[in-house]
């Protein structure tokens, strides 16, 4: 009968408008909730009334997968612009006492023990001032390799971070594999795993695929699967491959090769801190250790061909079994006995030595003949600064990609309280109707039953 | 477009970072006055001040190296000049002397004068600057003149290095010929007995060497110049490589040092000797002409043993000998004049440096206050904005 089709239809009409609402109520309290998609019931007609045949989650995947991949490169721009800006700090060269201005004081000595090379007060400054030179190469080498080891233990805790994400999306694959498709709580659990994801792609690089059952597989660049349903393909760290033997390897857990994946790894802050470990902090520690090098071998040559107060040619000025920046060392015996400094060319004590010595400053000793030592040393210092406003340019660079990218993604899958407001009230003027329907609905009835009574 | 509640906070709060980041930076260029604090700032700009400051610290050292030989310079030329003064005395002694008005007993108290002024002459020529002697050459921890004469040119006891492993004796033979003051060095290349040992000889004092010998066998060698050494195994240890003897040849005459000259760097690639030797100064050897205390110690005897024609002979080489001390007064004028001059430069270049340096490290104070003001007004007009976002939504007018 017409009355009590009109019930059903006021009935149904009833529902999906409460239901409505209720999505309007869900967006609302999650305006401000970190990665929530809203969510828009999709009304359908369904034999003269009306159903909710889905919730449908805003989402535009494509979206999702740019973001992701910016977020490659964000992750590694982040972590070589804090590596780098470290290895700056080391530096510290803008005053007169870094290596540069050591190096100055250095020569200068040599000059003024050149002056007056039998001079006791000369030839301690000459010791003092090599020391702290010593000193100053040790502490910058001491303090790139502190920089590697932090680096290192940044990649063991990014593996673990990134093994308890791949585990949580795992699970969500599961579970979302048992909810059936038109239970709303399905959105939140994709919700959640999307920002798993995110938080996935700022560690580590990756491309996805969604399948069949709903599940998001992960896999590396070289087509190994980081999740892939409810397994995981956990990440671990091995030593003993590098030069340092603490320093870590990253592989696949269940890989029996135990093959590493170091080079696989081409975005994330893995990959950042990759680079400053092996790439950057050790390029610079070759460069403080050839400079060293090729100090300890000058300087010594001219020595031994000078000689001391005791008419005795020079021995080595520095030791000569340590020639890296870590180790460099002004030679134990002349320490001890200041007189044993060559200074003179004969066995008059001239100083001519000491004046060829301090002399080295302008040779062009160092880059097959094309740079002097301070010359050297300065370049290294540009290129650390160049390294330093090139990560910087490139992390604000890629931020703002970031940014822009989930500006998008907010037009389309972001709340706003006036658009809810206004569904509010759609919603709640079409429930209003229904209710309306109902009751003229209970009216007709009412009629139907009094005319035959 | 739909506009989230997310997007319009970020944007805001986005901005809000970033005028704050360049705001401190700002502040922290203003409190440092330096446009550089760290080498991120401008990669290029810390290159170029590190080889200003690199260049600057050069130019002021060589700066000090030329005070030190300008020092040295100035007391040889004062002590010079009262040899000088002594000189013209004793010419005066011999002329009034050499006449008729003077007799044997003049003569004997003149000669008194004139060994008094040997003395002093002696007592000038071994000054000391601090602890080095000035006219002794290169030997300046040696006593360069005495007041006896060396009759015959003379071998010195040949001295085995502090360090020489070589415990045998070593003795000399011979008799020098040369015509200066030397010092001959050996060294041991390649060790062993004698019969194997290979050897090289310098005769400047180490500086420069001859061709590797191999004639030791018999235990004696010629350095050179008449000189030889006898080397005898008698010890415990055989001769080692880099075993160095040296022997101190000198000529007849009062003189100990020898004739090389100290010298220091006073620019890139630029050394300058800057002492006089005593035997250019004071003696006949090398550069010089005169043997002065020879001269003065003629006069002295020809005063005492009355000898008018041998006073006269003397008056010409005591003139020699004021020319040869007014010629070395001369070079150290020269000399210091060059000094001068180069210092004179290099106060220039360290200046231009200083210049430089500030221009390329220090904060333009003008410009920065005026980007930190208009920075300070975009930061309020920010936060003005931030502070109404949120106030204004539908919600109000429902």
């Amino acid at each position: 009968m017409s009355g009590i089709n009109a019930l059903y239809i006021a009935k149904e009409a009833l529902l999906s408008h409460q239901t409505a609402i209720n999505t309007t109520g869900t967006n609302i309290a999650n305006a401000n909730t970190d990665g929530y998609t809203r969510q828009r019931p999709i009304f359908n007609t369904l034999s003269q009334s009306v159903e909710i045949s889905t919730i449908e989650r805003v989402y535009d995947q494509f979206l999702g997968s740019q973001i992701n991949e910016k977020r490659h490169s964000l992750g590694s721009s982040e972590a070589r612009q804090d590596g780098l800006g470290r290895i700056e700090m080391i530096f510290d060269e803008v005053g007169d006492e870094g290596i540069n201005g050591l190096l100055n004081k250095f020569w200068n000595a040599w000059e003024d023990l050149s002056a007056h090379p039998s001079g006791q007060t000369e030839r301690m400054e000459l010791v003092s001032i090599a020391q702290s030179l010593t000193s100053k190469f040790d502490a910058y080498s001491d303090a790139l390799l502190s920089l590697q080891y932090d680096a290192n233990a940044r990649i063991a805790d990014l593996v673990q971070e990134a093994n308890s994400y791949m585990t949580d999306i795992a699970d969500i694959n599961g579970r979302i594999s048992e909810t059936p498709p038109d239970d709303s709580s399905i959105n939140d659990l994709k919700d959640k795993r999307a920002e798993l994801l995110s938080d996935l792609a700022g560690v580590v690089d990756f491309h996805y695929i969604e399948d069949a059952s709903g599940s998001i597989n992960v896999y590396l660049a070289n087509g190994m699967f980081l999740v892939e349903g409810v397994q995981t393909g956990d990440l671990a760290v091995l030593s003993g491959n590098h030069a340092n033997t603490l320093f870590y390897d990253v592989l696949l857990e269940d890989d029996a090769n135990e093959a590493p994946l170091n080079d696989v790894i081409t975005g994330g802050q893995l990959k950042g801190y990759l680079d400053i470990r092996d790439t950057e902090a050790a390029g610079y520690i070759t460069n403080l250790d050839t400079l060293a090098a090729s100090l300890v071998s000058e300087v010594n040559t001219l020595h031994r061909q000078g000689y001391d107060m005791n008419q005795n040619l020079g021995e080595d000025f520095f030791d000569s079994t340590k020639t890296t920046a870590g180790t460099i060392e002004v030679s134990a015996a002349i320490v001890a006995d200041i007189n044993t400094i060559a200074a003179s060319e004969t066995v008059n004590g001239d100083g001519g030595t000491a004046g060829t010595i301090g002399a080295l400053r302008n040779e062009f000793l160092m880059s097959d003949g094309h740079a002097t030592i301070n010359g050297y040393f300065n370049s290294v210092v540009w290129q650390i600064g160049q390294d330093v406003a090139d990560a910087n340019r490139e992390y604000d660079h890629h931020t703002d990609l970031v940014s822009q990218m989930t500006n998008k993604r907010e037009d389309v899958s972001g709340v706003s309280i006036d658009e809810e407001m206004m569904n509010l009230i759609r919603y709640q003027n079409g429930y209003n109707a229904a209710a309306k329907l109902c009751s003229m609905a209970d009216d007709m009835a009412d009629t139907l039953m009094t005319l035959v009574s | 477009m739909r506009i989230s509640e997310n997007m319009k906070l970020q944007s805001i709060v986005d901005t809000m970072f970033k005028t704050q980041g360049d705001y401190n930076q700002l502040m922290e260029k203003i409190a440092s006055q330096k446009r550089i604090n760290r080498p991120s700032d401008d990669p290029a700009g810390i290159n170029r001040t590190l080889g200003f400051r690199e260049s600057r610290a050069s130019v002021t050292q060589y700066g000090r190296n030329i005070e030190k030989g300008e020092s040295w310079l100035t007391m040889t030329e004062s002590v010079l000049t009262s040899a000088g003064d002594l000189l013209v005395k004793a010419r005066e002694t011999a002329v009034a002397q050499s006449t008729a008005t003077a007799s044997a007993e003049t003569r004997s108290i003149e000669a008194g004068t004139v060994q008094q002024l040997i003395d002093e002459m002696l007592t000038l020529a071994n000054t000391k600057y601090g602890d080095r002697y000035l006219f002794s050459g290169t030997k300046t921890q040696e006593t360069p003149f005495s007041s006896s004469r060396r009759a015959a040119a003379e071998i010195g006891d040949p001295v085995a290095a502090g360090g020489n492993a070589f415990d045998g004796s070593v003795g000399k033979a011979g008799t020098y010929t040369g015509t200066q003051n030397k010092t001959y060095v050996v060294e041991v290349v390649a060790g062993g007995t004698l019969a194997d040992v290979t050897y090289r000889v310098s005769a400047d004092g180490g500086k420069t060497w001859g061709d590797t010998q191999t004639d030791l066998d018999g235990g004696t060698i010629t350095l050179g110049e008449g000189i030889q050494l006898e080397f005898t195994d008698d010890g415990d240890t055989l001769l080692t490589a880099h075993d160095i003897f040296y022997v101190n040849a000198s000529v007849a005459g009062y003189y100990s040092g020898n004739g090389d000259e100290l010298s220091v760097n006073i620019g890139d690639a630029m050394s300058f000797d800057y002492s006089i030797s005593g035997e250019a100064a004071f003696t006949d050897k090398g550069e010089g002409n005169v043997d002065i205390f020879g001269v003065l110690n003629d006069l002295k005897d020809a005063l005492e043993s009355n000898d008018t024609d041998g006073i006269a002979s003397q008056l010409d080489d005591l003139e020699a000998a004021s020319d040869q001390i007014t010629k070395k007064i001369s070079t150290c004028g020269t000399r210091m004049n060059r000094l001068e001059i180069a210092k004179n430069t290099l106060a220039d270049l360290e200046m231009d440096l200083a210049d430089l340096i500030a221009n390329v490290e220090d904060a333009d104070m003008t410009e920065l206050i005026t980007q930190f003001a208009r920075k300070e007004v975009v930061l309020k007009a920010t936060y003005a904005a931030a502070s109404q976002i949120g106030k204004l939504t539908l919600i109000e007018f429902l």
